[in-house]
């Protein structure tokens, strides 16, 4: 459904409809370890998205069939809840989500260290609680921290943002109504260390040049929020010693 | 079992050669096996195509049914592709439910059609909020040699153009031919080692940890991508990909699309 | 101070001395655990959580969770299994216990000591008893992540031995995170408190020190009562 342009205006006086400027993001919170049975987790928000990730593992798979003798297998769940969305959406999974949740998992796969624990599972849910576009980098980068949580061996953290095209202009991370009445859409996700790309989809339309600004910013973006993942792990066993005390 | 040993062994048969500067079918790295786009051979859908790229061979079928518009897009003709990997197409394969492969196949070369609007989807509508055309695209992959990304999005756009819509089944009048503004083609390329194959056969996707799909248009812009494959890939592979992409999508349409 | 970390950290460029939780790229040593950097020695990288993998040696508390003629299937809180063999025990006589009356010897649920003999690639796992293995009775079962268990050892022991003292108890601790406190009710209740306290501050420091306040704390509250 990109086919809104003109009808309505998305940048006005050079400022978005939120406010934001062309290169800005959405705010951010994260907070790590959020759920209690998971092994890992976090939630994670980007404006009006809401997203929790939880991990459990490595633990024994089943099917065993499914088993890999030689390194962990990353399952990746993509979910949305039928309340995140305007029109409730119909419970479990649909072809959408099956491709998230593909791409979303090739996203991690070059980051975690599966083999340190062959035959095992390692299950990644990632719940939409709330959505405003832009929900499958909210979860990676969600489910990147819980991984870090859960204490499964990785080379890196992965972070994610999307760019498009809104009124001809390249800008960061849109928001529903701008991914609704967009040109463009590219969700993008990367390793900071390495500047080395686990996701690029894109859905739209792009000039050249356009697609090479839009993966530079995003790429600019995603060290941005991968400096507030590292912090939200950090700042959690950095509380000043005693006050924990119950 | 047996056949995962034989794709370990290939594997490493694969990178060896890449390494001298060579592929397993003896090609260059930014050339495409032998295509061939064969059209309108199935009687009963509106449009189809049959595409071979090397030994890779989809059928691709289009049918037009009038049915119920989207409701925030009651004035719209609807698009619906799907793409099933029939267990005659390749061991791999299984029957069942459509797993995340078909998905993201389906999904992929939808994205390429829908980003481009080739089709003029307000020209399909019958009656506002009540009928319009639904356009369905099912890729049947017959043999899968790789790269069905490529041989899919083929078919499909060879299917789409000179469609007769199939007004007078339905007792309808209006549009005669389905309404066509754009080309995209897909270019898909893998990185193996640092290097950066267009169109992987079948080995070479196994050898290879990130595949990137490419879809432009007539005029050269960028209307789908999609990266899958569970490695990463750097700034400059993805500009050599969008860069050849462009430069082979011209190639494929001038030479399988007009003529 | 404790230096949290993060995995893809850089840590030190001192690859000769990479250990544990660490990998080496491009000739410098980062972190692939989120956890605490420990580089007195080798650079290790102590994870704050994460699953427990034996290694031989180790000496844990399983749990009997499948009879499987000719072995017991025991739960070591790992992703991995336990074997024991039914040659650990011989019947009255001396010779093989039979067939259908393993769970006399060893029950589901039942708890036990062992030490992991062999692990191999594909992550079999085959146990022996210990002596004493039996923790059938007058005890309590703790479970603390095993990345704290080094924390609530103490180093050279400190931590446990205080423990012991001042709360009067029994207590093993195992490599896989389980605990086991065997003594008097309440003394039992104050040892599971101070080891939860471990496990909850394990990343501070100064926490000998806490603990002990915490448990002379208690007791003076108890005199008093």
């Amino acid at each position: 459904m990109k086919e809104g342009k003109g009808e309505i205006e998305l940048i006005k006086e050079g400022k978005r409809l939120d406010g934001r400027g062309f290169e800005e993001l959405r705010p951010i919170k994260i907070e790590v370890g959020v759920l209690k049975r998971a092994d890992g987790s976090c939630y994670f928000e980007l404006g009006g998205n809401k997203v929790i990730a939880a991990v459990y593992g490595p633990r024994e798979m089943h099917p065993r069939h499914a088993q890999d003798a030689k390194m962990a297998v990353v399952r990746y769940r993509y979910n949305m809840a039928p309340f995140s969305v305007d029109d409730r959406k119909r419970p479990g999974p649909d072809r959408r989500s099956v491709e998230i949740s593909k791409v979303s998992r090739e996203a991690l796969d070059p980051v975690v260290m599966r083999e340190y624990y062959p035959k095992t599972s390692i299950d990644v849910y990632v719940e939409v609680l709330q959505s405003d576009a832009g929900t499958r980098t909210a979860g990676i980068n969600a489910a990147s921290v819980a991984l870090a949580d859960a204490g499964i061996p990785m080379k890196d953290l992965v972070s994610s943002v999307a760019v498009g095209k809104i009124d001809g202009e390249v800008v960061l991370d849109l928001d529903a109504m701008e991914d609704n009445n967009g040109e463009a859409d590219m969700p993008v996700a990367m390793v900071a260390r390495t500047n080395t790309i686990t996701l690029l989809q894109m859905d739209g339309r792009f000039e050249k040049e356009e697609f090479e600004r839009g993966l530079k910013l995003a790429m600019s973006a995603c060290h941005k929020i991968y400096e507030l993942q590292r912090a939200a792990l950090i700042d959690r066993y950095s509380e000043s010693v005693g006050e924990g005390e119950e | 079992m047996g056949l995962e040993i034989v794709n370990e062994v290939r594997k490493d048969y694969v990178h060896d050669l890449i390494g001298s500067g060579k592929r397993v079918d003896g090609r260059g790295f930014r050339e495409y096996r032998e295509i061939s786009v064969e059209r309108d051979v199935i009687k009963r859908a509106e449009g189809s195509a049959r595409v071979k790229i090397g030994n890779t061979d989809v059928l691709v079928g289009v049918k037009l049914d009038p049915g119920a518009p989207f409701s925030d897009a009651p004035d719209k003709g609807v698009i619906i592709t799907n793409a099933e990997l029939v267990p005659l197409a390749s061991p791999e394969f299984e029957s069942g439910p459509p797993g995340e492969n078909s998905v993201q196949l389906a999904r992929v070369v939808d994205r390429g059609i829908r980003g481009s609007e080739a089709i003029d989807l307000e020209k399909l509508c019958i009656e506002e909020g009540e009928k319009v055309w639904i356009v369905f695209i099912d890729i049947h992959i017959l043999d899968n040699d790789g790269n069905l990304v490529d041989a899919a999005a083929l078919g499909a756009i060879a299917s789409l153009l000179n469609i007769r819509i199939p007004n007078e089944r339905y007792g309808l009048t209006g549009e005669s031919t389905l309404p066509m503004r754009d080309t995209p083609v897909a270019v898909t390329a893998v990185e193996i080692d640092g290097n950066i194959l267009v169109d992987p056969n079948f080995n070479e996707e196994n050898a290879a940890a990130s595949r990137l799909t490419v879809i432009s248009n007539a005029d050269g812009t960028l209307s789908g991508m999609q990266k899958s494959g569970s490695g990463g890939l750097k700034e400059e592979e993805i500009a050599e990909v969008v860069e050849m992409g462009i430069e082979k999508a011209g190639e494929i349409r001038e030479k399988y699309l007009f003529s | 101070m404790y230096k949290v970390v993060v995995p893809g950290d850089f840590i030190s460029e001192a690859v000769s001395r990479a250990g544990e939780g660490t990998y080496v790229e491009d000739g410098k040593v980062y972190a692939m655990r989120y956890g605490i950097v420990d580089e007195r020695g080798e650079i290790k990288v102590i994870a704050l959580s994460g699953k427990y993998v034996p290694t031989e040696g180790d000496v844990v508390i399983g749990r009997v969770a499948e009879i499987s003629f000719p072995f017991w299937i025991v739960d070591i809180a790992s992703p991995y299994e336990a074997r024991l063999h039914m040659s650990e025990f011989t019947d009255a006589r001396g010779e093989k216990i039979e067939f259908g009356s393993m769970n006399r010897y060893l029950d589901l649920d039942d708890l036990i000591m062992a030490k992991v003999m062999n692990v191999d690639v594909m992550m079999r796992i085959e146990l022996a008893l210990k002596e004493d293995f039996n923790l059938r009775s007058g005890g309590r079962l703790i479970e603390i992540p095993h990345t704290k268990v080094p924390r609530v050892i103490g180093r050279s022991g400190s931590m446990i031995k205080m423990l012991k003292d001042k709360c009067n108890c029994f207590i093993f601790i195992a490599k896989n995170g389980r605990i086991w406190v065997r003594g008097r009710e309440d003394d039992m209740n104050l040892a599971t408190e101070a080891i939860l306290k471990i496990a909850r501050e394990s990343h501070t420091s100064g926490l000998t020190d806490r603990v002990a306040d915490f448990l002379d704390s208690f007791k003076r509250e108890k005199g008093r009562r």
